[in-house]
């Protein structure tokens, strides 16, 4: 089991429109629109599941196999720990 | 608590936060140094300071206080209490300005934005030929404090084009700006609204090969809101609004307001075409929204 993934809620703002989820970093005022699967991950990302979990949901949703998407699952996540829109822990 | 006040009581504050008095203004506030050009906001009170001498001190509950030069431009003046310090005392009193010139139809705002140059004013005169009524030019004021939907206010500025926006929109010249501005007041030919209106559409004007209109969507709409005017960072300034607090603003904005972008050559063929494309469009927009 990795760790959890949960959003740094103090560190951001988020609002769903249209089809879109857009969330604002308040640390650097930077725009991030999630659409597709990017925004269907932000979903699983709950303060529950860990990176497996979250690949796992995503794979049953999306009906692939899990290590056809986990690499790029795992790309996804690093970049919003990067923007410092999410927290392991 | 209160109600939330209607555009009605807004409009009426503005008007009295408008009065006009003459005397001197200080270089500083709340001690801070104004430089020329410039603009200081300090506890319900904003300082504005201009290289020709003119200086504008406005208080919240005492108007404005006009300093002149020695050998003072009535234009210049005319200019500054219709633009910047207008703006300044919208921001200061809740009203948030958007860099927007707008048209009525069928008791809806459909505002023009883009930077100084745009088209903006060519646009909406251009908008009274098809019968469109004149809602504000250049400063488009959105009360966020009132209730949904978004009201907007009619503007007071007297719309200004230069002499081929004049030739473009039939409209007619009614007195020199002055102030080397090269441009002239002008009366629409479509009239002018003077009721707040709720805002329905904002299209952003932008130039390009072929008259075109894309409707804009999702979070476009909220990315779109920010802007270098100065009248969104007076307001800013005066309402202390956070990053968290601007983007649920604008959020509030994105979801109610329709956006799209009016791309045009600017020639006055593609003029002619874009005014009709606008004006279809916003016909359209009546029939698609009713109200």
């Amino acid at each position: 089991m990795t760790a959890v993934l949960a959003k740094a809620a103090d560190n951001l703002s988020e609002t769903a429109i249209d089809e879109e989820i857009v969330v604002m970093s308040l640390a650097s005022g930077n725009f991030y629109s999630l659409t597709g699967t990017g925004r269907a991950i932000w979903l699983l990302i709950d303060g529950n599941r860990d990176l497996e979990a979250i690949v796992a949901a995503l794979a049953a949703d999306y009906g692939v196999a899990a290590a056809e998407i986990a690499g790029e699952v795992e790309a996804f996540v690093s970049d919003l720990t990067a923007a410092g829109l999410i927290r392991h822990g | 608590m209160s109600p939330p006040r209607t555009p009605e009581q807004a409009m009426a504050l503005l008007d009295r936060e408008s009065c006009v008095r003459y005397g001197p203004v200080p270089h500083e506030l709340g001690g801070r140094e104004c430089g020329p050009e410039r603009w200081v906001m300090h506890d319900g009170a904003m300082l504005l300071r201009c290289t020709s001498g003119f200086g504008f001190l406005y208080q919240r509950g005492d108007g404005v206080t006009v300093e002149r030069p020695a050998d003072p431009d009535p234009g210049e003046e005319a200019l500054w209490l219709g633009g910047s310090v207008h703006c300044g005392i919208a921001a200061l009193n809740g009203l948030m300005p958007l860099h927007a010139s707008a048209v009525a139809h069928g008791g809806r705002v459909y505002a023009f934005t883009g930077a100084a140059g745009a088209g903006k004013s060519t646009m909406v005169a251009g908008l009274g030929q098809a019968g469109l009524p004149l809602f504000c030019d250049d400063t488009l004021l959105v009360d966020p404090l009132g209730p949904d939907p978004l009201m907007a206010l009619p503007g007071r500025k007297r719309l200004k084009l230069l002499d081929d926006a004049l030739t473009m929109t039939g409209a007619e010249a009614t007195g020199e700006v002055g102030a080397d501005t090269g441009k002239h007041y002008a009366r629409p030919l479509g009239g002018v609204v003077d009721q707040p209106l709720p805002l329905a559409m904002l299209v952003f004007l932008e130039e390009g090969p072929e008259p075109r209109w894309e409707p804009i969507g999702g979070g476009e709409r909220i990315a779109r809101l920010e802007d270098d005017h100065h009248g969104q960072a007076m307001y800013l300034a005066a309402q202390g609004l956070g990053r968290a607090g601007l983007f649920a603003l604008r959020t509030r904005i994105a979801r109610q307001v329709r956006m799209a972008r009016l791309i045009r050559p600017r020639s006055a063929a593609g003029f002619a075409a874009s005014v009709e494309l606008a004006a279809t469009h916003i016909r359209h927009d009546q029939q698609e929204f009713p109200q």
